[in-house]
């Protein structure tokens, strides 16, 4: 379990790569004096790893394009208040947590009772990751399907920030310190956070662990 | 350590969040104590079972699109704000083209190319259909692609069908017809974003067959009016002629008379714009006809206006 964990971490470096900070600082001034070409190369730094949080949290690609969508119009909408001393990554995932949270407690609201993480129609949308080779056999796929609906139902059990916390520190691998700074609020509260979510699934899930 | 603490601890030794003296504490309490080794036996089996749940990977067409709509959110969003729209657009042209923004755009789309072509292999049927995107290329070429950029955009003219060749360590292409949508969406992005002057203008030519729909008559006219070279420009001027005249076109067109820095753009535009002039025209054509620096705008402009004077309102309906 280890592994799979150093395994997302690699997937989602916590700075992305190719650029410099000065680099990133002339695109942020220049998309707050109003430049939407640099706006759009700032995007495209943080994107990937914006949508694939997004896919993590919602239930159907509309959402997860909502999500992203309002997530950046809101960076945009919000850009000029961006002090330069700050690191922007943390800012730019301070908002996305946000607009995550308030999705989170609407979809908590709305649909309570439907099931999570429906899988049909989805396929063209999100790549399911074989774990391994395409040749499972019928009788596995199933298994996993069940246990890839526990999960969902289970997650659906922590609240909407114990939700977010252990989805960015177990699939996304980002460590609680980072957390904690994009949140906006301490380590310890974070680490309180994880400890609930942790008990809750331990729970939910006890007959198959 | 007490089992309280160790409880507490629990998740944090599992994702490696302690001290090396910390986790040597809860080490060893748990080989001293049976019931907190149970614990841990069976929180890290969670953790097993936790893996199992499916990881969703966004495609990359599906990232394409979501950069599209929110392309299109953040014009809308700046058209809401009229005055500053107007102004980011001077201030865009004033700018000469930053090498280093393009290059940085290329990287990053090279790398958002790359990132879900992996997943999605599993899934790709060989076979393709004739209304679908598709991947071709053994599923072991395409296991380790590292897309660098696209080195080709080709359409088929017995098909119609666009292939797209992306450069990587080993050749991938993505081909699908022209009203597909993943494909328009990788060929706006490419129009829109692509650095290589010489594969804007083959995605242009691409977009050319498609130009009646929506979105590639906004790529078009976006390129018109925004693409940092000059026969890009000129090439999506001669694209966009041709099109159904209405509101766009016309904006599109005074805006690029008024502001396209390039007098052969200018020029070019405003043949098209004097032929297709109302009467709501005039008095930014009587503007142009003192204000430009080209002399055959200003006189194409002063004869428009003489024109509109003449006929009245007989051009309003285009076509003369
Ligand atoms: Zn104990």
């Amino acid at each position: 379990m280890e592994g799979a964990c150093v395994e997302l971490a690699g997937k989602v470096p916590a700075q992305p790569v190719g650029r410099s900070e000065v680099e990133e600082l002339t695109l942020i001034r220049r998309a707050q004096e109003g430049d939407r070409a640099s706006f759009d190369v700032l995007v495209r730094l943080y994107d990937q790893q914006v949508l694939r949080l997004a896919v993590q949290v919602v239930h159907s690609p509309e959402e997860a394009r909502d999500l992203y969508q309002e997530a950046f119009l809101k960076v945009y909408r919000s850009l000029h208040r961006f002090r330069l001393d700050a690191r922007f990554s943390t800012w730019l995932y301070r908002v996305v947590m946000n607009v995550c949270l308030d999705h989170l407690r609407r979809q908590k609201v709305r649909k309570e009772v439907q099931t999570p993480d429906g899988q049909d129609g989805e396929t063209e949308y999100f790549q399911t990751v074989p774990d391994e080779r395409p040749t499972l056999d019928p009788e596995r796929v199933t298994h996993s399907r069940e246990i890839g609906g526990r999960i969902a139902q289970a997650l659906t059990r922590l609240n909407p920030r114990e939700r977010l916390v252990f989805e960015m520190r177990h699939y996304q691998g980002l460590k609680l310190r980072d957390i904690g700074e994009m949140c906006g609020t301490s380590e310890q509260t974070i680490k309180n956070c994880l400890f609930r979510a942790t008990q809750k699934l331990r729970s939910e899930l006890a007959d198959l662990a | 350590m007490n089992c309280r603490e160790f409880e507490e601890n629990l998740p944090l030794f599992l994702y490696e969040e302690l001290s090396g003296e910390q986790r040597a504490a809860c080490e060893a309490h748990a080989a001293a104590c049976e019931a907190c080794r149970t614990a841990l036996a069976q929180t890290s089996r969670l953790h097993d079972v936790l893996a199992e749940r499916p990881s969703r990977e966004p495609s990359t067409e599906f990232l394409m699109e979501c950069r599209q709509s929110l392309d299109e959110a953040l014009d809308r969003e700046q058209h809401g704000w009229g005055g500053l729209f107007r102004a980011w657009v001077a201030a865009l042209r004033l700018r000469p083209a930053s090498g280093f923004a393009g290059a940085l755009a290329l990287l990053v789309f090279g790398f958002g190319l790359g990132w879900g072509l992996r997943p999605r292999l599993a899934n790709v049927a060989p076979a393709p259909t004739t209304n679908s995107a598709s991947l071709t290329g053994t599923g072991e070429d395409l296991q380790d692609a590292r897309i660098k950029g696209i080195s080709r955009v080709a359409p088929d003219p017995k098909t119609g069908d666009v292939r797209i060749t992306l450069d990587a360590e080993r050749r991938v292409t993505i081909e699908g017809a022209l009203d597909n949508d993943r494909i328009q969406s990788v060929l706006v992005y490419a129009l829109k974003s692509y650095n290589n002057p010489g594969i804007r203008r083959d995605t242009l030519d691409a977009l050319r067959a498609g130009a009646g729909q929506p979105k590639i008559r906004r790529a078009l006219i976006y390129a018109m009016q925004n693409d940092p070279n000059v026969g890009v420009r000129l090439e999506a001027l001669d694209a966009v002629r041709g099109l159904d005249w209405g509101p766009d076109l016309q904006q599109a067109f005074l805006d690029t008379v008024q502001h396209d820095k390039n007098d052969g753009v200018r020029v070019a535009a405003v043949d098209v714009l004097a032929r297709h002039a109302d009467r709501a025209l005039t008095p930014a054509l009587e503007r142009l006809a003192t204000s430009d620096a080209c002399p055959y705008v200003r006189m194409k402009c002063t004869n428009a206006v003489r024109q509109l004077a003449k006929t009245g309102d007989d051009l309003s309906n285009g076509n003369q």
